[in-house]
């Protein structure tokens, strides 16, 4: 299998793939302006998997719809393969925490629906379709509705429309939150084995420290208030992951150095670099609250 | 991913099967109970006409208004074409009207808050009250008919209308914006069809209303129509025929609503077909 890691030894001449300078995202209200994210700057490079990781309300969210072209950064800039997003691009896939299809409309027509917005043709990308839909195990349920599939597998139809049209891209915005535990562990693996046969360049926001951990080649921090990035930190597991890795002792403390920084940023007032500070006793009772 | 399928295959098939049981060898009650109490009240309503002699006046027996309706279909059908017609245009311009209002309504934000509060205001006016002063301004032709008729069943296409446009799914939205779609994309393939469901709906309601509005114009004036058989007929103590234009009135409209219904078996059939 292919490692998703990214090259080794990739020369300076490489220029990421998404570069996001000193973003920043304010919403004016009538009371007083939001910070959503007081400065963020993050680059990624090609097939990289990054997470952004933090709890809810840290503008990971938002930093992600910037990317998309979904949001207007208030000040700062994001490129995408050098050029500036100013607005949604056709070589980015979505998928959000909801699987958002159409009611209406069968398994595979779901699948092919970007293919219809874009108006690309629809022969050419019918055989991907039910490529992908057997990928993830959806095989036979291709003229199924939505209402007749169970949560996980409206998800799975979620990730093969937002590989479709072949992005460069995949931008994941908590996209199994919204599952129970055991089908998001399924979930996680599944989403592995499909980026082992379709390398993307993923940016995934989450607020599991396990499923970042896991998923990911990088994971950034976000926190504080108002909210900056306040880690990023290689995950050095090899690939393909399977679940034995959440076993060892090396994925335990690597999570532990994810919820402590956390913790940091947001038990300990804004500066989220107080990584020595003292614990609080009641740490372990704020690690399930995260979770 | 085995037990995955088989728990969402019961929990999809399960409401499925409920319907099919009524459907089914129990569910001829659902046939044969209306049936029978229908039947059942027709029955007593004959007997007691036979038994107390009541004066076909006052009240004629089902049976003769049954002759009437064999006997003189074609006077019955004469009046019931122009009826029929006026209510059927009455109602397409309603539904014209009511979703290019919605339209406005559901893009344009100062449509919105121009038309809304005054489109409701609209809605408390006893319409009825109004049908005369049609005919004043449109003359004693169809034209006042189907002009009264649009104007009390316009407002439930509107309203209808409207919360289908804007019950679509936000994630939808924003998964269409990220896909570059064009507005007018989005609504064919995602606003339209999302609103369907309503606007159906909305038509069931505004078929029956489009109906009283062309037979309160009869009422008022007419040369021909049920409406205007109902009240000549009254009006010469011919209680029979008036009661048969009425029933005559009942099978224009449920074959009208029928229309409707099988439109809406069309376009869901359309919407939800894969693409060739």
């Amino acid at each position: 299998m292919l490692s998703l890691a990214p090259k080794v030894e990739r020369p300076a001449a490489e220029a990421p793939l998404v570069s996001a300078t000193d973003v920043q995202k304010t919403y004016f209200t009538r009371q007083s302006p939001i910070h959503a994210v007081a400065s963020a700057s993050l680059d990624v490079a090609r097939g990289e998997f990054v997470s952004l990781l933090g709890p809810s309300g840290c503008g990971k969210s938002t930093l992600l719809m910037m990317i998309a072209g979904l949001e207007r950064p208030t000040s700062g800039s994001i490129t995408l393969a050098g050029e500036p997003v100013a607005s949604p691009r056709r070589d980015i896939g979505i998928i959000f925490q909801d699987a958002t299809l159409l009611p209406w409309k069968s398994t595979l027509e779901n699948v092919l629906f970007p293919i219809r917005i874009l108006k690309l043709p629809m022969e050419t990308y019918r055989d991907r379709a039910h490529g992908l839909l057997k990928m993830v195990g959806l095989a036979g349920f291709e003229h199924k509705k939505p209402g007749e599939l169970s949560g996980g597998m409206r998800q799975r139809v979620a990730i093969c429309r937002a590989l479709i049209h072949d992005p460069e891209i995949l931008l994941m915005d908590e996209p199994f939150s919204a599952l129970d535990a055991i089908t998001r562990d399924q979930m996680n693996v599944a989403l592995s084995e499909i980026l082992e046969t379709y390398r993307k360049t993923v940016i995934f926001v989450t607020h599991s420290i396990r499923e970042a951990a896991f998923l990911s080649d990088r994971v950034v921090v976000m926190g504080g208030r108002p909210s900056t990035i306040i880690l990023d930190k290689k995950m050095p597991f090899p690939r393909p992951r399977r679940f034995e890795i959440e076993e060892t002792q090396e994925f335990a403390q690597v999570c532990r150095e994810l919820r402590l920084t956390i913790e940091a940023a947001h038990g300990h007032g804004q500066d989220g670099h107080e990584q020595d500070a003292p614990r609080p006793a009641s740490s372990p009772a704020a690690v399930s609250v995260i979770e | 991913m085995a037990k995955l399928t088989i728990g969402t295959e019961t929990g999809a098939v399960l409401p499925a099967s409920d319907t099919g049981r009524f459907r089914g060898s129990a569910g001829l009650s659902s046939v044969v109970l209306p049936l029978g109490l229908a039947f059942f009240v027709l029955a007593a309503w004959q007997l007691y006409v036979t038994i107390f002699q009541v004066p076909s006046v006052i009240l004629p027996s089902p049976i003769s208004i049954a002759r009437y309706i064999v006997d003189r279909y074609d006077i019955l059908l004469m009046h019931a074409v122009p009826t029929t017609l006026e209510s059927a245009v009455g109602f397409l311009l309603a539904v014209l009207l009511g979703v290019a209002i919605a339209v406005l309504i559901t893009y344009s934000d100062m449509a919105r808050e121009a038309l809304y509060p005054n489109l409701i205001f609209f809605q408390l006016i006893p319409k009825i009250a109004l049908a005369p002063l049609f005919i004043i301004w449109l003359g004693v032709g169809s034209q006042s008919r189907i002009a009264f008729s649009i104007f009390i069943a316009f407002f439930p296409m509107v309203i209808a209308t409207t919360a289908g446009f804007l019950s679509v799914d936000r994630g939808i939205l924003r998964l269409c914006r990220s896909l570059t779609a064009t507005e007018w994309q989005i609504f064919t393939s995602v606003r339209f069809p999302t609103a369907l469901p309503h606007i159906f709906s909305g038509m069931k309601i505004a078929i029956t209303l489009a109906i009283i509005g062309v037979i309160i114009g009869e009422f008022i004036t007419a040369q021909a129509g049920l409406g205007y058989l109902i009240i000549f007929a009254t009006a010469r103590a011919d209680t029979e025929v008036s009661m048969a234009a009425i029933v005559v009135l009942c099978i224009c409209g449920l074959l009208l609503y029928g229309l409707v219904a099988l439109a809406e078996m069309v376009a869901n059939r359309f919407y939800s077909a894969d693409s060739r």
